[in-house]
């Protein structure tokens, strides 16, 4: 199969048009020439960028899962909730299938990604003898699925909004529901700066040492 | 694979408007004509290239139009009331987030401001502006520039993941007091459904093409007019 970095073709990621490399300076950006955004071979500094990103998002996920996301308070006494202990919460009051969507979302997707894109950025540069087709599947997976950790994020939004009563009850948002937040940003982003044809080109260049 | 496919030398003479490369893992094929309805996919690691749509323009033209509608109800209109001791409470999309900045939240405010309603709203416009676009040939490449726009910030758009959270409060909260739901909801539904269908429906690629055709139509016009003066 060949690639197209090797016929002398750059795909523009933004409008999927396909540009011919500069046969003097193949390794340079260009300007796409149908929507005129930037085109590379590669995308430059990707490896850097996703790591920079995925470790702030790490740090991040300390607090957002330590710190209170939201405080109910009611007739003057507060409580605070954390991620895991909401997630206990909606045990204790019988309401599993809805615990088991927020703890998707909220713990299990969260911790997938920040361990999925470390593994992802460590296979490309050690050269790990992984399946490509897997490794594929699990960045789209992991690109696609990003979003919907922001779900605990609205369930606050709109907590805050409808549990509005003054004295009688009262919900507000905590500190760690901003961490949280950023940790899914931080996260997406990571993902979105990866450039997942470098998975490809670890085991191509493999395959032409054997021939 | 299996319908042989050219030898890569011959896919080197190739134009650039005859070759496809996949996104994922920059596989260079060449590109082939689709029916109507018809996908094509990466023979290597199975990501969608592209699709073909029948009458695109006016059916996606028709959902932004019913999506543009619908979004200033879907974010206005209350979603859901609680009644607890006799008082009411509404829950508006936008009430949320001006809750949220009130209780000194300014950051989470802002990233749900931006994911539920903005870019949604951005996005139905500069969908609408090229499909306006294309539809009475005006100048193509604003369009251009728009729907590359666009394309950045489809991914913080999050409608669907925000009607979850709808349904997750519905069941955190229906016990707690007298909670009953408003036309905000229903009119909020029609805005994502539409807005899934018009994904689903506008074909980047055949927007892409066309877009690109219309600016090269439009500047041989323009070398024509010189050409006569
Ligand atoms: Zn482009
Ligand atoms: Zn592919």
């Amino acid at each position: 199969m060949k690639r197209a970095i090797d016929a002398g073709f750059m795909l523009c990621l933004e409008c999927h048009a396909v540009n011919r490399q500069d046969p003097d300076n193949p390794e340079a950006g260009q300007i796409c020439t149908r929507c005129h955004a930037p085109v590379y071979p590669r995308r430059p500094g990707s490896l850097a960028r996703t790591w920079a990103l995925l470790i702030t998002a790490a740090i991040l996920y300390i607090p957002a899962n330590l710190l209170p996301i939201m405080v109910v308070s009611s007739f003057g006494k507060g409580s605070g909730d954390t991620i895991m202990s909401g997630v206990i919460a909606l045990i204790h009051y019988d309401m599993v299938p809805i615990a088991i969507v927020v703890f998707v979302a909220s713990i299990l997707v969260p911790t997938f990604k920040l361990v999925g894109m470390g593994l992802l950025l460590y296979s490309v540069q050690r050269h790990q003898p992984l399946s490509a087709r897997q490794r594929g599947v699990m960045y789209r997976f992991i690109e696609w699925i990003g979003r919907w950790s922001m779900l605990d994020v609205f369930v606050i939004a709109i907590l805050v909004a409808l549990v509005n009563f003054g004295s009688i009850a009262q919900i507000t948002a905590g500190m760690g529901a901003v961490a949280f937040a950023l940790v899914v940003i931080l996260t997406m982003l990571a993902a979105i700066s990866f450039d997942p044809r470098l998975i490809w080109d670890n085991t191509e260049s493999e395959e032409d040492h054997d021939e | 694979m299996s319908e042989s496919p050219p030898s890569p030398d011959a896919l080197k003479q190739l134009a650039p408007e005859q070759l496809v490369i996949c996104h994922e893992c920059d596989l260079l094929m060449a590109k082939m004509h689709l029916a109507d309805g018809e996908k094509a996919q990466c023979p290597r690691c199975g990501f969608e290239l592209y699709h073909h749509q029948a009458n695109m323009l006016t059916r996606s033209l028709a959902l932004v139009l019913a999506a543009l509608l619908l979004f200033v109800p879907a974010n206005f209109m209350p979603i859901m009331s609680l009644g607890l001791l006799g008082q009411h409470n509404n829950e508006t999309v936008w009430s949320a987030v001006l809750a949220l900045y009130q209780s000194e939240m300014a950051l989470v405010a802002l990233i749900v401001f931006l994911s539920s309603m903005l870019i949604p709203l951005l996005k139905l416009l500069c969908q609408g502006w090229v499909l306006l676009t294309l539809q009475l040939k005006l100048p193509a490449g604003f369009a251009l520039w728009l729907y590359r726009i666009y394309h950045q910030m489809r991914e913080w758009g999050m409608l669907e993941v925000y009607m979850f959270g709808v349904l997750v409060s519905i069941v955190k909260m229906v016990d707690l007091g007298d909670l009953s739901m408003g036309v905000g909801l229903v009119c909020f539904i029609g805005l994502l459904v539409c807005q899934i269908w018009l994904e689903a429906t506008m074909s980047e690629h055949q927007v892409w093409e066309m877009l690109d055709e219309l600016r090269t139509e439009q500047q041989v016009d323009e070398v024509m007019d010189e050409a006569c003066d």
